[in-house]
């Protein structure tokens, strides 16, 4: 649970290695050109992962305290409040406000 | 949490206010990670605009992301990756106590940083060339959509909130090399090196969506 875990030198390496992989994978699905929706859950799919891969073993968020990782889940679920709350208002006017 | 225990020599903490340093380490970890919350959601308003647009006018985010081009911007993916490898690999070289390694370390980060700043000054360059400015500013007629100025405003927001992260990224890592070369850090207190990989990792974390949400539509 403490902050002190010290990952090899080769977990690291592994990691960084998994993150380039799914980088390639994204610029590869940008290739295939898959029918919407499908494109953007691919690649927004395989940015949650990288991302997910970045804060647990990175940033560590796998061996520390759990409030930690509370903290990053209350700011996305905030994130996804706002969000949606916003859209629930633009998604639905007959016309955008003209200039916008 | 380790277990309480009087009979376990604690290490003193740097600051006064701390019952050890333990203690220290875990308090300032948290208070970046707060920082961090609100970093989220400061990015989040910029999300939040670029949905909204993106829901209203997608043909437009298909037809002006063709202006971005994929190479650079996968480029500059590889690279902050391997810049959050090294900030990891610093701050492993600062708790097995290598202080040569940490500064090595950090000055490859600052490097990987320097160079993403240059790709990126390239990319603006070259639009700015050919008259795509955010807004009003805007006089390119490459995109042939009537709103294509709110995909470069929305663009260059984007990118450029995520460029000063990695300018104020890269001062931080020369504080950090500057203290390090002083005696400052030791595996026993390196708090400052965890809080700026945190903040680095998380900079990383933002333009792994910014790749894909800029560069790669259709």
């Amino acid at each position: 649970m403490s902050g002190h875990h010290v990952s090899t030198a080769k977990f690291l390496w592994g990691v960084a290695i998994a993150l380039l992989f799914l980088t390639f994978l994204t610029v590869a699905a940008a290739w295939m050109h898959f029918p919407e929706p499908w494109n953007v859950i691919v690649k927004l799919g395989i940015a949650v992962v990288k991302a997910f891969i970045v804060a647990a073993f990175f940033m560590n968020l796998w061996w520390d305290t759990k409030f930690n990782a509370l903290l990053l889940f209350m700011s996305i679920l905030f994130l996804f409040i706002f969000v949606g709350i916003t859209l629930l208002d633009t998604l639905y006017r007959t016309d955008p406000i003209p200039g916008f | 949490m380790a277990q309480p225990s009087l009979s376990v020599k604690k290490e003193k903490p740097e600051h006064h206010h701390f019952v050890d340093a333990d203690q220290q380490f875990e308090a300032s970890k948290m208070g970046v990670w707060i920082f961090l919350v609100t970093e989220i959601l400061f990015f989040g308003g910029l999300f939040a605009a670029y949905i909204v647009y993106r829901a209203w006018y997608p043909e437009l985010f298909i037809a002006a992301s063709d202006e971005l081009d994929v190479f650079w911007g996968a480029v500059n993916t590889v690279v902050l990756i391997s810049s959050s490898l090294t900030v990891a690999m610093a701050i492993r070289s600062v708790q097995l106590n290598q202080i040569k390694g940490l500064i090595i370390n950090l000055w490859i980060t600052i490097s990987l940083a320097g160079v993403f700043m240059v790709i990126k000054y390239f990319e603006y360059a070259e639009k700015i060339g050919k008259g795509v400015l955010p807004g009003a500013h805007y006089t390119y007629d490459g995109v042939d959509h009537e709103k294509a100025n709110i995909f470069f405003s929305i663009y260059y927001m984007m990118t450029g909130l995520h460029g000063i992260h990695v300018l104020v990224g890269i001062s931080l890592m020369l504080w950090l090399v500057w203290k390090a070369k002083k005696g400052h850090f030791s595996s026993k207190y390196y708090n400052p090196v965890e809080g700026t990989g945190l903040y680095w990792h998380l900079v990383d974390i933002i333009w792994i969506f910014l790749f894909p949400l800029l560069y790669l539509i259709d």
